[in-house]
């Protein structure tokens, strides 16, 4: 991380509310935020608590009721609308929770597809994809297509085609969310190793607390606002990251557990033993 | 598609294949019906002229605002043919006289037919061309091949005609269509039969004259007559069965359209519906709507130049089926009705993509980062 350098993004009072009046929905309340290049930030908070709005703003897919967001120079907030395809095409790197590859193409379609969206055709376009698909070790599976890449597999391709414009800022939603603890290392290392080599700013949305090895600042989004990060602990159901002081939980035995919703905290009062031991053992 | 580009539109429309095969067979059986009825059409049109195109008459005289021989009947006195002779410019002339009836086997089995009668010496008005047996005496009549086929009869055989019982002389080429036959007989036969009135009187040129001055010549000298060259009676006789068949082709090629319109515009939005998740992803990674709309209008079109394809190959072949086992039906297919098809095939194609156009265009890049 370079803590000196002028950040990539600069994100000032940003907000977003939905709907008016009594129905209105705050889900962003005034966010600041300061990204470095080649710096690692990871959102994490309970479901609700406007991560994705967050990262739908920062990705010039969402404009914010107020507030600004600049990112190589340009303030998404204000820019018109039909450019943002092409801000996004040239600026931005998208991971997503699902992989959300193409699955008529191939691996190297789906990337070089990323790559026709940045400006470049023909062999550029595809010795480009190649290229990022061998920097993510999958050089031996250009021609595959999605359904025959495992888990893991399919995030690298969809990492190697968030690389395509040489982005400055990446923005992952969830990366892990859908693979086992080692294919979910593996990425998460991934993403380390491109913001340090590259110096790349990434921004992480996310509920792995896995994630927080690889991360340079931690933030917790909560109500749409930072609040100071505190110990966690993991929902014994969902096995979500809590904070210490969430709003629910559950006493016995001298123990304390915490929850992310009502409900989960209702599911594990019809069986604590069952839920409490998982989350001993774990 | 652009070039050097990843075809994403044909890589979904083809992903898959079942989804894509019965998008292009739907759009290849609709095609194929309009394909069929306008080469139907052509190739009828071209049988109830083929004996007026051959006829080696540059000029046709009928009674007066008798334009046809279809659905026409046509009675000048037996002096016209004297008359039309003594115009200057006039090479020869030649009677015909026309009815319809029925040729009936001796096992009862019918077909419609014109009768012409003709002076079997010198004959030019008669058959275009005898391919078994010769012209007709008194007594005796020339049929189509098609009709001899059908009644399974050959020279020697006996039919009746005009209710008379003849023997078969010989067998002529080209003179069925799918409505009706022709037969010849002697003018002699025909006059005792359905009296002296001439229907048409057939004129050739001397050479050099020009058949449109010829017919002003014999129109001003003979009166109470309708005289029209060659082509304008082909053009007259092609009008009247244009326009007793026009409504229906057109009620079927409609159908056909609609059929089409259907399928393109439902297998497209199924394909969007299918895909609107991916288009989400496009659309994140910075694609703007005017390329997933082109992608879509891209499908309609793949979809329509292949199951044109398919319809024209399918088309050939019901066209040597019909030839095979229904030879009075004679299908035409011509480059013009083709074109004609492929573009209003390709119109329907378009339109069938505005439904899923529209939702295209709606996409929200947002939804990439929704959970599935």
């Amino acid at each position: 991380m370079q803590e000196s350098a002028a950040p990539a993004v600069r994100v000032r009072a940003l907000t977003k509310t939905f709907g008016e009046g009594e129905l209105a929905v705050h889900a962003v309340r005034g966010v600041d935020l300061d990204v470095a290049p080649g710096e690692v930030v990871l959102v994490m908070g309970p479901s609700g608590s406007g991560k994705t709005t967050l990262l739908l703003m920062l990705g010039a897919m969402l404009r914010p009721t107020s507030g600004s967001i600049e990112v190589a120079g340009i303030d998404l907030a204000t820019a018109p609308e039909r450019s943002l395809p092409r801000l996004r095409a040239r600026h931005f790197g998208f991971i997503f929770q699902d992989f959300n590859l193409l699955t008529a193409l191939s691996a190297l379609e789906n990337v070089e597809l990323a790559c026709n969206l940045a400006g470049a055709t023909g062999r550029d376009a595809r010795q480009r994809a190649q290229g990022l698909l061998e920097r993510v070790n999958l050089g031996h599976r250009l021609r595959h297509h999605p359904d025959e890449l495992s888990g893991g597999e399919k995030q690298r391709v969809a990492v190697a085609r968030a690389l395509v414009n040489d982005p400055a800022l990446l923005l992952a939603d969830e990366p892990t969310a859908n693979l086992d603890s080692s294919h979910g290392q593996e990425v998460a290392r991934l993403i380390r190793r491109l913001a340090v080599e590259d110096g790349r700013s990434v921004v992480i949305v996310s509920h792995d607390e896995r994630l927080r090895e690889v991360a340079d600042r931690t933030f917790w989004l909560e109500d749409g606002r930072f609040v100071q990060l505190s110990a966690l602990s993991t929902d014994p159901v969902c096995g979500m990251e809590v904070r210490e002081d969430a709003r629910w939980h559950w006493r016995a035995d001298g123990h304390v557990w915490r929850f992310c919703s009502p409900e989960c905290r209702d599911e594990f009062a019809t069986s604590p033993g069952r839920f409490a031991s998982r989350s001993l053992h774990d | 598609m652009m070039v050097g580009r990843v075809p994403l539109a044909r890589r979904n429309l083809f992903q898959d294949r079942r989804r894509v095969g019965l998008t292009v067979l739907g759009i290849a059986v609709s095609a194929l019906l309009v394909l069929v009825l306008d080469g139907i059409f052509a190739g009828s049109m071209r049988q109830v002229t083929s004996y007026i195109r051959s006829s080696p008459a540059d000029v046709w005289v009928s009674q007066r605002s008798v334009r046809t021989l279809h659905m026409s009947n046509s009675a000048l006195p037996p002096e016209t043919l004297d008359a039309v002779r003594g115009v200057q410019g006039v090479a020869w002339a030649e009677p015909l006289y026309y009815t319809t009836n029925v040729v009936e086997a001796s096992d009862g089995t019918r077909r419609l037919t014109y009768v012409f009668g003709y002076e079997p010496e010198p004959g030019r008005v008669g058959p275009v061309e005898i391919t078994r047996g010769r012209g007709p005496r008194s007594g005796e009549v020339v049929i189509d091949d098609v009709t001899a086929d059908e009644l399974a009869l050959g020279v020697g055989d006996r039919v009746s005609v005009m209710g008379r019982n003849l023997r078969i002389s010989g067998v002529s080429a080209r003179n069925t269509n799918i409505i009706n036959t022709i037969v010849f007989i002697p003018a002699r036969d025909f006059r005792a039969a359905h009296g002296e009135a001439v229907s048409y009187v057939l004129a050739g040129s001397e050479e050099g004259a020009a058949a449109d001055q010829l017919a002003k010549r014999i129109a001003a000298a003979v009166p109470d007559t309708t005289v029209q060259t060659r082509s304008e009676f082909t053009s007259q006789e092609r009008r009247i069965v244009r326009d007793m068949s026009t409504d229906i082709i057109r009620i079927m090629t409609v159908v056909a359209l609609l059929i089409g319109l259907a399928v393109v515009g439902l297998s497209l939005l199924a394909l969007t519906l299918a895909k609107q998740r991916e288009y989400g992803v496009v659309r994140a990674l910075g694609a703007g709507p005017g390329r997933l709309a082109a992608g879509v209008i891209a499908q309609a079109g793949w979809s329509v130049v292949v199951g044109f394809a398919l319809a024209v190959v399918l088309a050939l072949a019901v066209g040597q089926g019909l030839a095979r086992f229904t030879p009075n039906v004679r299908v035409a297919y011509e480059l013009p009705a083709i074109a004609r098809t492929f573009v209003r095939l390709l119109l329907i194609g378009m339109t069938g993509a505005l439904v899923p156009l529209r939702r295209v265009l709606r996409i929200d890049p947002a939804s990439a980062f929704r959970g599935s």
